[in-house]
């Protein structure tokens, strides 16, 4: 929340741009609508600058361990998934390690007076890796694109806010020129919007709101990300890739903020998460994520572990009892279920850390993050309450379960510990005896789509911080795609509707916070953990980038910008 | 006359082949061995539920990942499960993985080779051709094949480990009638009028089942092993029923930290098919007629 | 010269047969490669009828069984689902090179190893090098090659850092892998041949050599070695089959760029025309290896004629 000092020196600084009163109390009305937002003039990196004593090693080289699987493209306007570094592209807006949007390649963001029409002005000095400027028309093809049924992007829905966006997507709308997105001028990008979306520039900062090259599309087809096709925006370019083996970035020459980059070359071997810690234990790379395999031995060793960091991935556990099938059309039930969990144990001894106890969809750090008691004792662990709870259904004293199946999707990081956990917890306080089927992801979402689990344990990963992605895109009951499970409730529909468009910021969080409490009443949904990741950088690796406590973020989700910061001291 | 009597009175030389081949089962010294740790194996999935000192799903939260101890003797998992139990148990699933696999196998192959070999001719040819081209199918990627498609489950393993294994038993099958078939007592058993089924039944199977129990005993830590494979790829068993190839493929990344929670499942796996090997050995060669005395 | 010309011919329903097979059970399984890995939604179904045009998963199956055959047959195995900006045959191209070659080293350590141990076993019969190598060689087989990857990357990567724990840059990335996939075929040929040579050893014609005063060396070299291959190369077209499939684990452990690793990323991802080729690279490569060994056996061998009837 911005108090009033901070207001007036942003809108001094606003000023020195030539954002006049009016365009800064209409930007003000768009920005409490989206939050906690802080929008500066321009996302400059923090050159983090060698300390004294430091001396920069002659090759500033990086050598990246966190791919497990080689790229099926680096399109990621077409495919966001195609799981490739995100950072060769530059887009709109980004997030800082404190999870702000911020422009980048916009320098000015302005929307009308009930947040329905965002503008967005771009600056002049962004270029493409081949020489070419930047310009909105770059940005309305790209997400045309995206939306267009031919190219079957499988994010094209999170552009749904776009006017038309759903319509065109679904083949209702023919003409690619109705989509509510227009370069107005070369360097003027205006969305108009389906209703008053306050959140519109948070989730533009979002990776799926990336562009991509027309030209090159348009001659290369599918292979114009290969690297002698490939030309990019953002702060790197695809020097090289050799299939299956390793590909590397080079500093984009063109990049308007080049000179702050320290970072020359970033080398990504591919490791197969069967090769698990290895490559980083035999100094074959400089920076990997910790498989929870290897957590506890390198904790262990006084060296290892200073090198390790924790640190929040924004997404949450939770378990989802299918309301149409038994057991589980008892509320009841669902209810006895809720209090059957000791998220304590799951989160500190069986994932051994990968995640912190959950009382609700948001972790802490984030808008819409509810930390007050009533919450937290709506889903209290209380194990006599809950076999209490089952008095009056056929299912009392925990007798006459039919079969039940916990179905989940087949990942890594403690998911399927903490599953049997849960499994284990039910058997114990509820008498409930549960298996646990994996499944193939694709299995799991065709069966996710059409309700056929009847226990669902998933993950879900922040795309954007703001509660309409974590509450409308999950639990909204009228969704007309991607509703995941056959729960709905009138009452919650009505608050995250009535919030989507609210712009004052303290009445939307109401809203949001009554919305989680109808929905854990009624136990549409157990939260478990919020997710938790622990990487290791080589000692030599300094500048890493840091949020406002002081803690360490490296690249995820919604954070991506690491390389920007890094620079490599000898060694 | 006389070959009736002969037939009537089983020849000598068939008694004496069973018994002289326990015989030379019993002095091989490994065999026994081999056949004493798979006794102790039936035993011990048989009556787990009184062996084991704790049920395989009872979890011990404050107990977790825990080295092997007083209590606990084999250590503890991620939810504080005694591995000793669970090893234990597991022992069920692979007896049950290796006997009903290598039932199936045999019941699909040993009829489909005998009557191959028995009828001749088409029938002979048509069944080798498929044989054939089931042959040519590399095992394991079948069987990851028949695994995506059906699912992962205990039963669904033995559907797909029986549906790729009966090949080779069926080609045996087919190698030791056909070179029986022209053996004398099969002739004169039809020379006095016994009918084909019958002759196939009870003179010509049995003197053609030797290879045939040497490929089962051996096909039955291939099944283990195959079982094994499937549940580090991700197609094997549902928790919490605990299976050895299942806690040695999810186990394995964790190696460096909790070592005990993969090398105890492995040896488990590696003394089953040592057995079975032994056992296997010793019943080939006990069984061989050149070796005889 | 028939029997081979008849054998080469034989490849082709065989294959074919294990191409229709793959393709239906690909087809059966749950899952389509429709719908995408991740995201917050389902394709639309405008999108899906899009994706599925471009595959030419719309057409019916007999079509689509058909198509991949004669394109197939062009060396065409269409463009792969998952890898997007590659065709399959590009990524074979790459991989299928790596994996022989691990294939063959590996085999030729096995073959050479393992032969060499079990002669020496079987000549020094019931003595400690024979008991502490059978007793090597069943320890090998036991264990799981995937675990016995970790436990050689333990010991050679960590505790005497000598080889790198993956990749396949050089000759010293070799060493491991190799060794992996060699150890369980090295001594399933160690046994093979030790007991096929002492059942030669012990036969009629042997003991005929020696009571004519050969001297040891002799019988063995001559006569022994010769008919104690045969049932080791009998052996050899199994094995081939053994080697290629372990390389998937292995391949995924030291991460070899080979065709293993392919196989089962290729079925989660329901790439379908991957899997098509990948099964039929394994197929023909086996069914050319088992003409070979039938080949070599009929010329070791005198006794049996190739082509006669069994």
């Amino acid at each position: 929340m911005l108090n009033q000092a901070q207001l007036r020196l942003f809108e001094a600084r606003l000023a020195s741009i030539g954002v006049g009163r009016r365009d800064f109390l209409r930007m003000l009305a768009g920005m409490s609508a989206a939050g906690t937002m802080f929008l500066t003039t321009s996302a400059p990196t923090v050159r983090a600058a060698p300390a004294p004593g430091e001396k920069l090693a002659k090759a500033q080289v990086f050598r990246h361990g966190g791919f497990n699987d080689e790229p099926g493209s680096f399109d990621v306007n077409k495919d966001l998934y195609c799981n490739c570094e995100w950072n060769v592209f530059a887009g709109l807006m980004r997030f800082t390690p404190d999870y702000v949007s911020v422009p980048w390649l916009a320098e000015k963001v302005e929307s009308n007076a009930d947040g329905s029409v965002w503008t967005f002005r771009l600056r002049r000095d962004a270029k493409w890796s081949n020489g070419d400027p930047v310009t909105a028309h770059d940005f309305a093809w790209s997400w045309t694109r995206q939306l267009d049924p031919a190219t079957a992007a499988p994010y094209s829905a999170f552009l749904y806010d776009l006017k038309n966006g759903e319509a065109f997507n679904k083949g209702q709308v023919k003409d690619a020129h109705e989509v509510g997105v227009k370069a107005v001028d070369d360097y003027t990008l205006q969305a108009t919007l389906e209703g008053p979306r306050g959140y519109f520039p948070v989730l533009v900062a979002y990776a799926a709101a990336l562009p991509a090259h027309r030209p090159s599309v348009e001659k290369h087809g599918d292979k114009w990300t290969e690297p002698a096709n490939i030309v990019t925006n953002g702060p790197w370019v695809l020097e090289s890739w050799s299939h299956h083996k390793q590909f590397t970035l080079k500093k984009n020459p063109h990049y308007f903020d080049r000179d702050n980059i320290t970072l020359e070359r970033v080398i990504y071997p591919i490791i197969p998460r069967a090769s698990g810690f290895l490559p980083y234990d035999n100094h074959e790379v400089d920076y990997a994520l910790v498989p929870p395999g290897d957590l506890r031995r390198l904790q262990a060793d006084p060296k290892a572990s200073k090198e390790i960091i924790r640190y929040f991935y924004p997404g949450t556990f939770y378990l989802v009892p299918q309301v149409t099938t038994p057991p589980f059309d008892h509320p009841k039930v669902r209810q006895a279920m809720s209090h059957a969990i000791d998220r304590k144990i799951i989160a500190e001894r069986i994932s051994q850390g990968f995640g912190i106890p959950a009382h609700a969809m948001i972790p802490p750090g984030l808008p819409g993050h509810f930390d007050d008691e009533a919450l937290k004792q709506l889903q209290r662990f209380d194990p006599t309450l809950a076999m209490e709870s089952l008095k009056g259904t056929p299912y009392e004293g925990g007798k006459n379960w039919p079969k039940i199946v916990m179905s989940m999707r087949d990942e890594p990081y403690a998911a399927k510990p903490m599953a049997e956990g849960v499994q284990a917890m039910l058997q114990e306080a509820l008498n409930m005896p549960t298996e646990l089927e994996v499944l193939e992801p694709r299995v799991f979402r065709e069966r996710l789509w059409k309700h056929d689990l009847q226990l669902i344990w998933i993950r879900w990963f922040m795309d954007y911080p703001d509660p309409h992605n974590e509450y409308f895109d999950t639990f909204y009951g009228k969704r007309t795609t991607g509703k995941r499970q056959a729960w709905a409730n009138e009452a919650f529909d009505d608050l995250i509707s009535k919030a989507r468009g609210e712009l004052d910021t303290p009445k939307r969080m109401a809203l949001y916070r009554q919305a989680e409490e109808v929905l854990q009443t009624d136990v549409g949904y157990i939260p478990v953990v919020w997710t938790v990741r622990y990487v290791a950088f080589k000692p030599w690796v300094k500048g890493l980038p840091r949020n406002k406590d002081g803690h360490i973020i490296p690249d995820g989700n919604i954070f991506r910008g690491m390389l920007e910061h890094i620079y490599i001291v000898e060694h | 006359m006389a070959i009736m009597a002969r037939l009537r009175n089983k020849p000598s030389a068939e008694v004496s082949l069973w018994q002289d081949a326990w015989r030379r089962l019993r002095r091989n010294r490994l065999a026994v061995l081999g056949g004493l740790v798979i006794v102790a194996l039936g035993f011990t999935a048989i009556f787990a539920d009184v062996i084991a000192p704790y049920h395989y799903t009872k979890a011990h939260f404050l107990h977790t990942y825990e080295l092997p101890n007083r209590d606990f003797w084999l250590g503890t998992d991620s939810l504080g499960r005694d591995m000793l139990s669970r090893i234990i148990y597991g022992a069920r699933i692979s007896m049950l993985v290796g006997f009903v696999a290598q039932l199936i196998v045999v019941s699909i192959g040993v009829p489909v080779g005998a009557v191959s070999a028995f009828y001749g001719g088409k029938v002979d040819l048509v069944i080798m051709r498929f044989v054939d081209v089931m042959y040519a199918f590399p095992r394991l990627l079948f069987v990851i094949l028949l695994m995506s498609m059906l699912g992962a489950g205990l039963f669904n393993i033995f559907i797909a480990i029986g549906l790729t294994g009966w090949v080779n038993i069926a080609r045996l099958t087919r190698a030791q009638i056909l070179s029986l078939k022209e053996k004398e007592f099969a002739e004169g058993a039809r020379a006095a009028g016994a009918g084909g089924l019958w002759v196939l039944g009870k003179h010509l199977l049995p003197n053609a089942l030797t290879p045939i129990i040497v490929a089962v005993t051996f096909g039955i830590p291939e099944a283990i092993f195959t079982e094994a494979a499937l549940s580090f790829i991700g197609v094997g068993i549902n928790p919490p029923t605990p299976s050895w190839g299942q806690m040695v493929g999810e186990y394995q990344q964790y190696i460096l930290s909790y070592w005990y929670l993969c090398v105890f499942p492995s040896v488990a796996i590696a003394l089953t098919m040592l057995a079975f090997t032994f056992l296997g050995d010793g019943v080939r060669d006990a069984l061989d007629p050149k070796l005889r005395d | 010269m028939p029997y081979l010309i008849r054998r080469v011919l034989w490849l082709i329903p065989t294959l074919l047969a294990m191409a229709l097979v793959t393709f239906l059970v690909m087809h059966a399984t749950p899952g389509s490669p429709l719908e995408p890995e991740g995201g917050n939604n389902p394709l639309s179904p405008a999108e899906q009828k899009n994706l599925a045009a471009k595959y030419g998963l719309d057409r019916p199956l007999w079509e689509q069984f058909g198509r991949f055959l004669i394109n197939a047959l062009r060396g065409d195995f269409g463009h792969s689902y998952v890898y997007k900006t590659r065709t399959v045959a590009e990524i074979l191209w790459d991989a299928l090179p790596v994996s022989l070659r691990l294939g063959a080293m590996a085999l030729v350590i096995a073959a050479g190893l393992g032969v060499c141990l079990g002669v020496l076993a079987a000549v020094h019969q019931n003595s400690l090098w024979d008991y502490v190598s059978v007793t090597t060689a069943m320890v090998a087989v036991s264990i799981p090659n995937f675990v016995m990857a970790v436990f050689l990357i333990l010991l050679f990567s960590f505790l005497i850092p000598v080889f790198p724990t993956g990749g396949w840059g050089g000759p010293r990335d070799w060493v491991l892998p190799t060794v992996t996939l060699a150890l369980a075929p090295m001594a399933i040929i160690a046994r093979y041949t030790r007991s096929s040579m002492l059942e030669v050893i012990r036969s009629d014609y042997i003991r005929t050599a020696r009571a004519k005063g050969l001297a040891e060396t002799a019988v063995i070299s001559k006569h022994v070695l010769k008919n104690a291959f045969i049932p080791v190369l009998t052996l050899l077209g199994p094995l081939f089959a053994a080697v290629g499939t372990g390389s998937f684990f292995v391949e995924s452990i030291f991460r070899v760029p080979g065709m293993g690793r392919f196989f089962v990323i290729s079925m989660t991802g329901r790439d379908y025309p991957m899997i098509m080729a990948v099964v039929l690279c394994y197929g023909v490569f086996l069914a050319v290896m088992n003409l070979i060994v039938d080949l070599l056996y009929g010329v070791l061998d005198p006794r049996i004629r190739v082509g006669a009837k069994g």
